[in-house]
């Protein structure tokens, strides 16, 4: 009751952080490869034990095909949220985050369940305006669930500058900065770390470089941002591959080098292993 | 005339505006580089240089935090918020500003109504827009002669091409989707499947292009005459010389 009370006149106030399990949100540019590093780390994570809740945040088609769950023209939690007398988007009474992720989160392979925001359609953004509000609600409120204390939490982000700053991932303890070794990535990765400092002291930023063919690209990327390195993923046709196809990666290649080179950031990840 | 590139993040439409703007000025033509995308990265595939192009947009987000004084007109727009690349060509950033003015002029207008209120007589204004299809969904007659849908051979991308293919053709606009990163007959397959018989060019992978990519310069600086980049200057070439309505 008190917490409730708390939480009502501070909105932004943030519960003592109970979790055990890993809270990650993947950022990066537009096609550095968020999804696929995504979709196989939460893969992986499940294959290891872990109960996973992958979030597809992107109104735009990603995590859900890099999953291997496909795309769903639905709009998934069109049913979890509608106006209230002044208009203003509210969860539907009876649905909490809690009741909200049982309901409408989906099977996903290995195991993972998986929430999506739900896509833009050529209809534009209206069709899936409950959706999106309900989805950005629960994600604000997962830190209240006890029942997924110990699973691990792994949102991918919408790409861009903004997103991890502008309270898109709320349950994250660690952004993971996924950049490929061109200006533009690294421009994009140094805006996100500058804005996200601006609002918040308490995220920590681990670097995934993707795409490499050289390691003098790690050196160039790690020293341009200075952002601990949490691993490599080399440059891969069988991701390429899999993209072309619009199948998982761990479905279609899971022996290739990227795949191989994901699996040991899961490890890494599960072990503490970070540098900080 | 009026040109604007759409596509999914990191297919290349940056890269296509880019070469294509350099080209195009390069041919005579006086070129208005519009960055409308969230994340400004047009300066970089202009030959401006990743420094330079981060200045910039610093001074357009200056307008959030007060430091950027707001512009009433349209000259003082392109004045302020822009800066010459090579060949002559005018960059301006337009990104969305969070906390806009509304009817401001410099922070207050969509890429779709600067499109419309920026003067296009005896130039050519190409807009580079934010990934995905919001823009797109909003542009109406007269804010674009032509739309460049940029499209890698993957599933994502494709998806995204497609509906923005649709969007154009349902309000009768002309879109040609430029096919990138093309490796061999089954890249070439899949983006055919998906667009259907729209206008086509091909751009092959390019290892002139990736290397510009990585040292943050423009692909026509790093080759002119790489395969790649020759077909988005032959492109250039093919809309300059198209027939603008009235």
């Amino acid at each position: 009751m008190a917490t409730a009370a708390i939480a009502a006149t501070e909105p932004d106030s943030r519960p003592q952080r109970r979790a055990t399990g890993l809270r990650l949100a993947v950022v990066g540019k537009g096609g550095a490869g968020k999804s696929v590093i995504s979709a196989t780390l939460a893969r992986t994570l499940a294959r290891r034990g872990h109960r996973v809740l992958a979030l597809d945040s992107d109104t735009l088609p990603g995590l859900s095909i890099s999953i291997g769950a496909g795309v769903t023209d639905e709009f998934p939690l069109n049913a979890a949220a509608a106006r209230n007398e002044k208009g203003r988007w509210q969860l539907v009474k009876g649905i909490g985050a809690a009741r909200a992720v049982q309901r409408f989160a989906t099977d996903a392979p290995d195991g993972v369940r998986l929430l999506q925001i739900g896509k833009t359609d050529r209809r534009g953004l209206d069709p899936n305006r409950a959706s999106h509000q309900a989805f950005y609600k629960v994600i604000h409120r997962l830190d209240d669930v006890r029942s997924l204390d110990d699973w691990v939490i792994l949102g991918d982000l919408p790409a861009g500058p903004r997103q991890a700053a502008y309270d898109w991932a709320p349950y994250a303890q660690r952004f993971l900065l996924v950049v490929e070794p061109t200006w533009q990535s690294m421009l994009t990765a140094r805006r996100i770390v500058r804005i996200t400092a601006t609002m918040r002291d308490d995220r920590e930023f681990s670097l995934i470089v993707n795409k490499v063919t050289d390691d003098d690209d790690v050196d160039r990327v790690q020293e341009f941002l200075g952002v601990p390195l949490l691993g490599v993923v080399p440059a891969d046709d069988a991701v390429r591959a899999s993209e072309r196809a619009g199948v998982a990666l761990l479905d279609a290649a899971p022996d290739s080098p990227a795949a191989r080179a994901i699996a040991g950031l899961a490890e890494a990840l599960d072990a503490g292993n970070i540098e900080r | 005339m009026k040109i604007v590139v759409a596509g999914k993040g990191g297919v290349g439409k940056t890269t296509v505006s880019g070469t294509i703007s350099r080209a195009l000025a390069r041919a005579g033509n006086d070129v208005l580089a519009l960055d409308a995308d969230t994340n400004p990265m047009l300066g970089v595939s202009l030959g401006v240089g990743p420094e330079e192009t981060d200045l910039l947009v610093a001074v357009r987000q200056g307008l959030e935090t007060g430091e950027t004084e707001h512009e009433r007109t349209t000259d003082g727009f392109v004045e302020r918020f822009g800066r010459d690349a090579p060949d002559g060509v005018r960059l301006v950033v337009a990104s969305r500003i969070e906390q806009a003015n509304p009817g401001c002029m410099c922070c207050g207008v969509s890429p779709e109504g600067l499109l419309t209120e920026l003067d296009s007589a005896g130039k050519i204004i190409i807009g580079d827009l934010e990934a995905g299809i919001g823009t797109v969904m909003r542009l109406q007659e007269g804010h674009a002669d032509v739309v460049l849908v940029v499209a890698q051979p993957t599933a994502k991308s494709l998806n995204i091409a497609r509906r923005a293919v649709e969007l154009t053709d349902d309000r009768g606009g002309r879109v040609i989707v430029v096919a990138n990163r093309v490796r061999n007959d089954e890249d070439l397959a899949v983006i055919r499947e998906a667009v259907g018989d729209c206008e086509m060019v091909v751009v092959p992978e390019d290892a002139a292009i990736a290397q510009a990519d990585r040292e943050g310069r423009a692909a026509i600086d790093v080759d002119p005459d790489a395969p790649g980049v020759k077909v988005l200057i032959e492109l250039a070439g093919r809309l300059a010389g198209m027939a603008v309505p009235a």
